[in-house]
Formats: C-alpha cells, structure tokens, sequence
C-alpha cells in the first residue's frame, strides 16, 4: 500500500542506524584507538629501561591488563547485543561499546527521547527519535573528550590540587550527581506499567543479591558479570509477565 | 640511584609524557571528531526531517544531567590514571568496571606503586593491553556476530527485550551505583528527591525531560547541607559509626 509517510516518521530503525556511512564512522574511532596503542606501546618501552621497568615486565603488564580485561568486555558484549534492537550496530559500538557505558548513554537516550514527547523503544520511537538521541549522546559524549582534553593539562600543571582544596566537596558531589541522576531515571519506570515495575524491581534485586555473594565470598568476577546477569533476569520475568498479560487478554 | 641515571630517567620520562600527551590529544580530538560524523550525517543527510531545535532541545536535557560528569570525572580519575592514560581511558570507556582493575591488577603483578613512574607505565601498557581485548571483542561479537545472535532470538522476545531493556538496565545500575558510592546520607536523599520528582512529574508533565537534571542539583545541594559535620574533623571519635564514609576509592563517578 503506497501511503505518504512524514520523514523520519518509520519505526524502522535499523534501516537508517545500519547505514554503511555510520558503520565507517564507527570503525575510523576503532582504527584511532588502535593506532594510539601502538604509539603509547612504543613510548613507553622506549622510556621504560631507563626508569627501572625492564621489556619484559612492560610485557607482564600488556599481559595482565589484557587477562583482567576479558570478563568485563564480555559482560560489555552482551549488554551491547541487547541494544542493538534500539540503536543498530554502529552506534552500539561507538556509544556503548567504547566512549560511554550502556548505563549514560541509555539514560541520554531516554532523556532525548523524552524531550520529543516519546520513550526509548516506545510507541513513538521512530528513525527521526533516534537521530535525535543519537545525536544528543554523541554530544553528550563529546563533552568527556573535550573537558579530557582540556583539563589534564591543566591538571597536570597544577598537581592534582583541585582535590585537594576541597577533598569533603570531591568526594560529595561525583556520588550524590550519580546517585541522583539513576534515583530519578530508575523510579520514572515504575509508573510506567506493573510490567515496568516488575521489571526495575527484579533487575535492583538480582544485582543487590549478586554483589552481597560477590562480596562475602570473595567473588571478584561476579561483579564484572552482575550486569550482564541482572539484566537477563529482569528481561526473563518480564517476557513471563508480558506473555501472562497476552494470555489473559 | 646514582645522579647520571636519576637524570637519564627524566629525561626518558619526559619524552614518554611529550609523545603520550601530545599523540593522545590528537587521537582523542580525532575520535572526538568521528563520532559526531556518524549523527551528524544522519541529520543532514538522513532526511529524517530533524532540525536544529529538536537536537538543542534533547542535548539541553542530557546536559542539565550528565555535563556535570563530564567536568568532574577527569578531575576525579586524574591522580589515579596520571596524564598519558588520561587519553586513553575517555576514548576506551568503561574505565571504573574494565580499566582501572586492568591498571590495578597489571601493577600489582609487577611489583610497582600506582601514581608512581614505572606505576605509570605499568597502566598505560595493561590498558593498551586491556584496549586490545576490548576491541576486539565487539568487533567480533557485536559488529560481526551481534545481529545475527540476536536473530537467533525469537521476535517475541526481542519485542520484550525493546520494550523494557530500560527499566532492567536501571533498577541493576542504580543498586551498583549505591553499593560503589557508599554514602547512606546521599542514597537517602537521592530516593527521596527522585521519588518526589517523579509524582510531581505524573501531574506536572512538561517537567518531565528536566527531572533528571533537577534530581542531580537537589540530591548534591541538599546532601551537602546533610552531611556527616563529624567527618570534617580529621579525627573521628571511635564511637561515631555513621557507615557513610567519604569515598576513598576511584569508584566514585564510574559512569564513563
């Protein structure tokens, strides 16, 4: 059926999150990263032997970084596959994947969205919603590099005594705006539905249960992983709900 | 430590901190630079009819809530990271819950101090090696393998996994959050701001998009005047067992 349709009005994502052009984008910051390493590699085994750290404990180091890293990357992987129905590939690897976490950037996301009068994967979730979020997390993203960027020179000219004049206010405000932020994002799902309550409610007490096992025996992993778990097991109860819901109406 | 290799190892040290700070600002400029492309095609473009508004509009939102961690995180991550790993860590993400253990661990294994100069090194070559892993991990799992594992997953259940991925990502991060910032004052007050915002949004609801942003400013003003005045002196009473100590560690702003 040919109907005219309002640009950007299609609720098919992936036809404009998959285009080849993002997918170079999203490679080119891969390729920067790599071509960074090399070049921090190189340094620092040039600097090394004459500051006391011989080849092959730089090398213990890679090793080590490299070892101590798996868990968390597939923990990363697998929150990321989850998204990629909301976001298409590109995108996923870029915000998720590297620069931010899936926690800001869906959060970001969700904040977008709202200013457009929809939700994140809701009814009104449609290609011209994602470019918008899109758009907002990249230059939400941005704002990290550049104050990177900017600060640690600075920082590294000063010391680190910005801490210091204040450590009461530093250690204070990073918890509080965290803490503050996903009090607010987190209890804005509850109203939603019984299913989105279920859901937060599910998803709080797996990751409190995983960390209190995590922490009594000693089961550094599991934190890495928590994540992962929580969210599986929250999505579980609320495909069991949702179908109970169908099978009901 | 004789003088002729004290000053030979400065020098080697500055030229490492000249080519890291120098290569890792352009890197992270470039980076920076690639990932609006991608949005940015998108916008003009894409013909999705978006305009400049709406996306002022959005960023407006996601600002009032997240710029204030774009400010704080790198003053908070400095003197653990040092300057070189600065760049890398902001451009590889996932620093509190991957890159830090990483650095950690990989100083640990070979005997040197954090904050020092082999410390330095130590952490700059475990997150190039933890950087390795993590590219390559996506790029194989997500980028090559990712659409197809999730169309070995039945609609149904994709269409649940859209609809609610949100509050199971949330209900998790907000429990992480308050175990890693163990402050009980704070998570007081931040459950008792966002609760509240929340039921005024439900009845005020061009609030909606800046209650985020209002949360952040309330949960930080009002447990800054609640706060434990005890803990100002450096030498807590004994008997004073108030659990919300200052954060010690590097966990604090974990989100990037």
């Amino acid at each position: 059926m040919a109907t005219v349709v309002a640009a950007g009005s299609s609720t098919d994502i992936w036809a404009v999150a998959n285009h080849p052009v993002l997918w170079i984008f999203a490679l080119g910051v891969f390729a920067v990263i790599f071509v960074q390493s090399f070049i921090y590699i190189k340094a620092a085994r040039k600097a090394g032997p004459d500051v006391g750290v011989q080849r092959e404990d730089l090398t213990r180091a890679f090793r080590s970084g490299a070892v101590a890293s798996i868990g968390p990357s597939l923990a990363v992987v697998i929150v990321a596959i989850a998204l990629l129905a909301l976001f298409g590939t590109p995108a996923v690897l870029v915000r998720i994947g590297l620069i931010g976490s899936a926690a800001t950037e869906t959060a970001s996301a969700q904040i977008a969205a709202t200013t457009m009068g929809t939700t994140l994967g809701g009814e009104g979730y449609n290609q011209q919603v994602f470019a918008v979020a899109f758009a907002a997390m990249s230059i939400s993203g941005g704002a990290w590099m550049l104050a990177t960027v900017i600060l640690t020179p600075l920082l590294k000219r000063g010391g680190a005594k910005l801490s210091v004049v204040n450590p009461l206010m530093m250690a204070l405000i990073p918890g509080a705006a965290l803490l503050g932020a996903f009090s607010v994002l987190t209890i804005s799902e509850v109203p939603k539905s019984w299913i989105h309550a279920v859901t937060v409610v599910v998803s709080a007490l797996v990751m409190a249960g995983l960390l209190v096992v995590a922490r009594r025996y000693h089961v550094h992993w599991l934190k890495e992983w928590a994540l992962g778990i929580s969210i599986l097991a929250a999505l579980a109860v609320a495909f069991v709900a949702h179908s109970s819901t169908l099978a009901a109406a | 430590m004789s003088i002729a290799t004290t000053s030979r190892a400065d020098a080697s040290m500055a030229g490492f901190e000249a080519t890291t700070s120098r290569w890792g600002r352009i890197t992270m400029l470039v980076a920076l630079l690639l990932s609006l492309c991608g949005p940015a095609y998108l916008v003009f473009f894409g013909n999705l009819d978006v305009t400049v508004q709406q996306i002022l509009t959005a960023y407006a939102a996601v600002a009032g809530t997240f710029l204030i961690f774009a400010l704080v995180e790198p003053v908070t991550y400095f003197p653990i990271l040092g300057q070189a790993a600065m760049y890398q860590a902001f451009m590889i993400g996932n620093i509190s819950n991957k890159l830090l253990p990483a650095a950690i661990v990989a100083q640990d294994r070979i005997g040197v101090r954090p904050g020092t100069r082999k410390g330095d090194l130590a952490a700059v070559m475990a997150i190039c090696g933890a950087a390795m892993v993590h590219l390559t991990s996506l790029l194989i799992f997500v980028g090559i393998l990712g659409t197809w594992l999730l169309s070995l997953i039945p609609a149904e259940i994709t269409i649940v996994a859209r609809s609610y991925i949100l509050p199971a990502i949330l209900g998790a991060v907000l429990v992480q959050a308050i175990a890693t910032v163990k402050q009980v004052r704070t998570t007081v007050v931040a459950l008792a701001v966002g609760g509240l915002l929340v039921l005024v949004c439900v009845w005020v609801k061009p609030l909606a998009p800046y209650a985020t942003a209002l949360g952040v400013l309330f949960t930080i003003v009002i447990a800054w005047f609640a706060r434990n005045r005890n803990q100002v002196l450096p030498a807590r009473p004994a008997a004073d067992s108030e659990p919300d100590q200052p954060v010690k560690n590097a966990d604090t702003a974990g989100i990037a």
